[in-house]
């Protein structure tokens, strides 16, 4: 009796993935409902876009609530995890859009493609709200297994479904990797809720922390992988350059943010005590962050494909955003969700108009982008902000979110890292200006007519780049908005 | 009957996983080397379930690795199906158009 009643009470703090997962299966039932060849399906994408913006809805109505532990502390409900999973639904949202117009996914495959996103978008909300290592692993798990598919989406292209291929084994072998840590993990504390952990630490032997350090490494894995930081990344340039560009965007916003909020509820359950393993966690992660700014920023240098370029600019992005992961505080939790913020947008957009152009040429290279403020002013000026913003150029929100993660780390007294971190803008600041430049003061090849854009696709261009601008001026609003005032509480 | 040879036949299977990952050429080989890899944390899980704590998370961690594996393992054939199709070849080496 009691447990059907913590169970049913237990659900109604978790009713917007109760939402994406009934968004999820009505698309499958409606899929069916329509004749092989009707390829409009007009009633299908408005369900799914009407269902995102539904869970958008009641995750914003679950904003204040108190932080929660349900499902015997399976889950955690607090403003941090919401936030992530606002973001999600936004990125998510967006990058169906892109897919609707794209010729890059079929037309008869529009509707899976609702279901894989809105799949990889539960996946994401279960690991940002994920407390044991048993829920961590299954919302790595469904994110991944719907990512495959996704990335193998233009089944008749070779390097789509190569990039598919590799994702799936990059993907099974870390997990696979993942999975043997937590089950040391498990052996030597005993228990797989997160909250538990730091207090069993204390009591263990040399030998038994001994052992605790590689299996938590092994752990790190998993983690690593997904957000593709940088012993992990080698599957990221390449899965983003074969994947259709609406699956890029999707794979660049949503799976990181994911990963970033699984790594910091990991690491701030681990750090309620200071002793080894707690400081060579640290020293990985602070290895790994320093890594992963310069290996993205220095890689990205030599691209020929825009969409490879910005796949390693978003390692190099993941880079920075890792630097809040050690700030390890509240603050840094708020530069994070800050950051997120203006990291979706901004890579949004640069896809989004990468997208237009790949469509009209075939490919993405950086020619394409010849003198593009002849041909289409409106696009160029987006596609500009949104390079000087990704560069952090001030009064841009990129720079924002940089000087916040920065402020932090220094108040920290990380100072090596924050040279790092400033000396690698100055590094990504080429690339991003080398695309600027071929826009601006390239001559176009040919005077060939752009497409024409969709008055929503324009809107949505517009909105995001005003959404650059404004926010990187009057900032302090959203960053109050980004504050995770119930702070990550654990069930102990 | 300790945990001990749990605990070795555990990782004998992980290294088989690795090796097989790392050596083998052929893709369903390398499927297989993934599923080495998860039993043995499965198996791992239950043995340290029955000789350390005897609380039940462990059974329940090791039913859903075997779940998430087999729809791994079916999203992972579907997609070396269509690589065979396309490239007539489940070769890894064979996947060679993305390269920088």
């Amino acid at each position: 009796m009691e447990l059907s009643l913590n169970y049913l009470y237990s659900i109604t703090f978790y009713i917007p993935e109760c939402i994406a997962v009934l968004v999820m299966a009505g698309i499958l039932f409606l899929e069916i409902a329509y004749k092989k060849h009707d390829s409009k399906r007009i009633l299908l994408k408005v369900f799914t876009i009407v269902g995102l913006i539904v869970t958008f809805g009641a995750l914003v109505f679950n904003l204040d609530l108190p932080s929660k532990n349900i499902f015997y502390d399976a889950i955690v409900i607090d403003r941090f995890s919401v936030l992530v999973k606002i973001i999600a639904v936004i990125a998510a949202l967006i990058s169906y859009w892109y897919g609707l117009s794209s010729r890059d996914i079929y037309d008869s495959l529009k509707s899976e493609f609702g279901i894989l996103i809105v799949g990889g978008l539960i996946g994401t909300m279960l690991l940002a709200s994920a407390n044991n290592m048993l829920t961590l692993y299954l919302g790595i798990e469904m994110l991944s297994i719907l990512s495959y598919p996704l990335a193998a989406m233009k089944r008749l292209d070779e390097k789509s479904v190569e990039a598919g291929l590799k994702y799936a084994l990059y993907g099974g072998l870390s997990a696979g990797i993942m999975l043997f840590g937590m089950s040391l993990i498990f052996g030597i504390l005993g228990t797989i809720q997160f909250g538990e952990i730091a207090g069993r630490i204390t009591t263990l032997d040399v030998t038994q922390k001994a052992i605790l350090v590689p299996a938590f490494l092994f752990f790190f894995v998993g983690l690593g992988y997904k957000i593709s930081c940088v012993p992990f990344h080698m599957w990221t340039p390449d899965v983003y350059e074969g994947s259709p560009i609406p699956v890029t965007a999707f794979f660049s916003v949503v799976p990181k943010i994911g990963g970033i909020a699984a790594l910091v509820r990991v690491t701030s359950a681990f750090f309620v005590n200071e002793n080894l393993i707690q400081y060579s966690w640290v020293a990985v992660l602070t290895l790994v962050a320093a890594l992963t700014m310069t290996v993205g920023n220095v890689s990205a240098l030599g691209q020929r494909s825009v969409k490879r370029m910005l796949a390693y600019s978003s390692i190099a992005q993941i880079g920075n955003i890792l630097l809040g992961v050690l700030v390890l505080d509240s603050i840094g939790q708020q530069a994070i969700i800050f950051y997120f913020f203006g990291y979706m947008i901004m890579t949004l957009l640069a896809f989004g108009i990468t997208a237009v152009l790949s469509d009209q040429y075939g490919n993405d290279y950086f020619d394409r982008f010849n003198g593009l403020i002849y041909r289409n002013p409106f696009m160029a000026i987006c596609l500009i902000i949104a390079m000087l913003s990704l560069a952090g150029m001030p009064p841009l929100i990129g720079f924002v979110a940089k000087f916040n993660i920065i402020a932090a780390i220094v108040k920290k007294g990380l100072f090596g890292l924050a040279i790092i971190a400033v000396l690698n803008s100055v590094i990504s600041l080429y690339y991003y200006m080398r695309l600027a430049r071929l826009v601006v003061f390239k001559m176009p090849d040919s005077t060939e007519k752009l497409f024409r854009l969709s008055i929503g696709r324009q809107a949505l261009f517009v909105s995001m780049a005003l959404f650059i601008l404004i926010v990187g001026i009057f900032w302090e609003d959203l960053y109050k908005f980004s504050d995770v005032t119930n702070q990550i509480k654990l069930a102990h | 009957m300790g945990i001990i040879p749990y605990i070795v036949v555990s990782s004998i299977l992980f290294i088989c996983g690795i090796i097989v990952m790392i050596a083998r050429k052929n893709i369903i080989a390398i499927l297989l080397g993934i599923e080495l890899v998860l039993n043995a944390a499965a198996l791992n899980f239950v043995a340290f379930t029955k000789f350390n704590n005897m609380n039940i998370d462990g059974h329940v961690f090791a039913l859903f690795i075997i779940l998430v594996a087999a729809a791994e393992a079916a999203v992972g054939l579907a997609i070396v199906i269509r690589f065979f199709q396309v490239r007539e070849s489940i070769h890894i080496d064979s996947a060679t158009q993305l390269q920088s």
